[in-house]
């Protein structure tokens, strides 16, 4: 009876071709570490972001009078609804740390090379989504930071030139935030993940055609691919495994963790907190915005430190395949840069002033220094590696990589 | 426009005052459920004369092992499914202090550090020099020193303790009543999640024993 009806579907939808196609079958290195599970937990986080959130929607009120207490009805009056609240607050916190992990691991290992460039662009695009998404979501609990995070983030667009003002406005609605900002933060809030669940299936789509990259960078022969399932159904499980236990760690023990003492005070536009700080997750790009005094270039540096990891694969000059596991000179920006982002969290955490101000503008410096280097280090890597005669381990891989295979995209 | 730029900055010179959370002073509090209705009775008898605990309603209190007699005395004529609000209307509190007194269901969480602020806030008070009440914690607070801290003897001062921890215990309560719920709950979920992810990993390891070499 059940093949029947998987037979009469066969006919009309490629359903059993494409789940072994895309799921069953489908060919995946065998060498893929514990780092690339997290495009696996990020995925998972999307989907409890959207359905907890869906729950939440239905007893939250987006109306600056009701929306304060409409989150203390979800916390104490709902059915669970303390559960629901912090599963999403703390998710977003999670979906972020997984982010970037799955970014660092793409820039560890050179993923972003070709043929994965439109990967690393639908990523990119995914990224700044999953911020805007965030930073509205942010204003809707309606406390002390949720509004003045939002008239903070919100003025920086008056820095725009001759336009400024009116895009401010036009953002906000009013010329304040206020119930008309907070009706369109929710009504966005609502629609951007359904833009990301769209991003991520063109993103899955790329992957499938240029399949995963994999720890040693190369292009692997067919004979080291692996079947998706069970094997990697198998690992990722396993991996989220451990994920749900730091993650329910922090739902059911610390949920107040990632939540700011402010925001569980209402909104107050009389009455400015003294230090205004933005979610951890935006605390780098909010230190690179604080590190130039002058608004506009401040805002143009923040939105460029963003966007700049779109011009991975041009600013990337080097040939060696593989990323940063066999080249020494890669390896050492990237952890430099890995520091220097926690460097820039910290600071933009702190309270402004002389000595923090200072180390902003030197960390800010080596954020683009690292990248805008690039292309002069990575080339002149090469050479070196070369002159010095390539590692027997690489050239290993690359001899069994330049074995005749059937399927080799790009170079 | 002016006068809206003029508030603004006397709001912000009175802010930090608010934020204060130096000099917290080192206490355990006594989450016990009778310390947690001793300090519901201080804070429904004598808190409660000016602020509000507006996202409690009487019926909450049962919770804490009170009987509807008791809460029935506590809730001075209210019903069981009335919010916790201030025995003095908002309006007339604001012609005395000069501020409606905050209300204080979220204290405990929308402060750094909450219940050792509050307790170190009760127990911060001292006379000046002129004779006028003020705050260590909280310099220029409006609210009055209302346990009588700063006129108490050490002997008194110990029994006076006791009751700010016991208002702290509650307050902290109040601002998260489902938190023994959600750990004792948590403790399943996590035992569970541990187990689970065990049998993930022999599956794991098991599945990958078929490839011979077991890499990875």
């Amino acid at each position: 009876m059940a093949q029947r009806l998987i037979d009469w579907i066969d006919q009309r939808f490629p359903l059993t071709s494409f789940i072994k196609r895309e799921l069953t079958d489908y060919p995946t290195p065998r060498n893929l570490s514990y780092w690339w599970n997290f495009g696996f937990l990020a995925g998972f986080l999307l989907m409890l972001q959207i359905v907890s959130g869906v729950f939440l929607a239905m007893h939250y009120k987006p109306d600056v009078t009701l929306a304060f207490d409409s989150v203390q009805h979800i916390m104490r009056d709902v059915n669970y609804g303390w559960l629901i609240r912090y599963l999403h607050s703390t998710g977003a916190s999670a979906f972020f740390a997984v982010i970037f992990i799955h970014m660092a691991r793409t820039l560890y290992y050179g993923s972003y090379r070709a043929p994965r460039e439109l990967m690393w662009w639908s990523g990119q695009v995914l990224l700044i989504l999953l911020m805007a998404s965030a930073f509205m979501g942010y204003l809707l609990p309606w406390g002390q930071m949720s509004f003045w995070g939002a008239q903070v983030i919100t003025s920086l667009f008056g820095a725009t030139p001759l336009i400024g003002d009116e895009i401010v406005l036009w953002l906000r609605g009013d010329f304040v935030v206020g119930d008309a900002t907070l009706n369109r933060f929710f009504a966005l809030h609502y629609l951007v993940p359904f833009f990301i669940v769209a991003m991520v299936l063109i993103h899955l789509v790329a992957l499938h055609h240029v399949k995963s990259s994999n720890p040693s960078g190369i292009d692997l022969a067919d004979k080291d691919n692996i079947p998706f399932h069970p094997y990697f159904t198998a690992k990722d499980f396993f991996g989220l495994g451990v994920f749900l236990i730091i993650f329910c760690g922090f739902v059911f023990f610390a949920p107040e963790f990632f939540i700011e003492p402010a925001n569980n005070e209402p909104a107050n536009p009389l009455l400015t907190p003294p230090h205004i700080v933005p979610e951890w997750y935006f605390l780098p790009f909010y230190a690179i915005l604080r590190a130039i005094p002058d608004t506009l270039g401040g805002v143009a540096a923040m939105s460029l430190s963003i966007l700049i990891f779109a011009a991975m694969p041009f600013l990337d000059r080097s040939r060696i395949p593989g990323g940063a596991r066999f080249r020494p000179f890669y390896r050492a920006m990237f952890y430099i840069f890995v520091v220097d982002v926690l460097v820039l969290a910290y600071i933009g955490s702190q309270p402004p002033g002389g000595l923090i101000f200072k180390i902003d503008v030197a960390a800010t410096v080596i954020y683009f220094a690292v990248f805008l280097t690039l292309p002069f280090h990575s080339r002149w890597e090469e050479r070196w590696l070369h002159a010095r005669g390539l590692p027997p381990a690489l050239r290993n891989l690359l001899d069994s990589a330049s074995e005749p295979q059937p399927r080799r995209e790009a170079r | 426009m002016k006068l809206r730029a003029l508030s603004y900055l006397m709001l912000l010179l009175a802010a930090p005052a608010t934020w204060a959370d130096n000099a917290l002073k080192d206490v355990v509090i006594d989450q016990s459920p009778t310390a947690l209705r001793r300090g519901a009775a201080t804070v429904t008898g004598v808190c409660m004369a000016c602020h509000s605990l507006k996202y409690l309603h009487y019926r909450d209190l049962l919770k804490l092992g009170f009987n509807p007699e008791d809460v029935a005395g506590m809730s001075m004529g209210n019903k069981l499914e009335d919010p916790l609000l201030a025995m003095t209307p908002p309006d007339v509190s604001e012609q005395t202090y000069g501020r409606v007194p905050p209300d204080l269901s979220l204290l405990a969480k929308a402060r750094e550090d909450g219940p050792r602020y509050i307790y170190s806030l009760l127990t911060g008070f001292y006379q000046d020099k002129s004779g006028e009440t003020n705050n260590h914690l909280y310099p220029g607070i409006r609210m009055p020193d209302i346990l009588g801290w700063s006129g108490a003897d050490a002997s008194q001062r110990a029994a006076l303790a006791t009751q700010a921890n016991e208002v702290t215990a509650f307050l902290a309560w109040a601002a998260d009543p489902r938190a023994d719920e959600r750990r004792s709950l948590g403790y399943y979920v996590i035992a569970y999640l541990v187990l689970l992810t065990g049998l993930l990993y022999v599956l794991k390891r098991r599945v990958w024993a078929r490839l011979g070499q077991g890499s990875n």
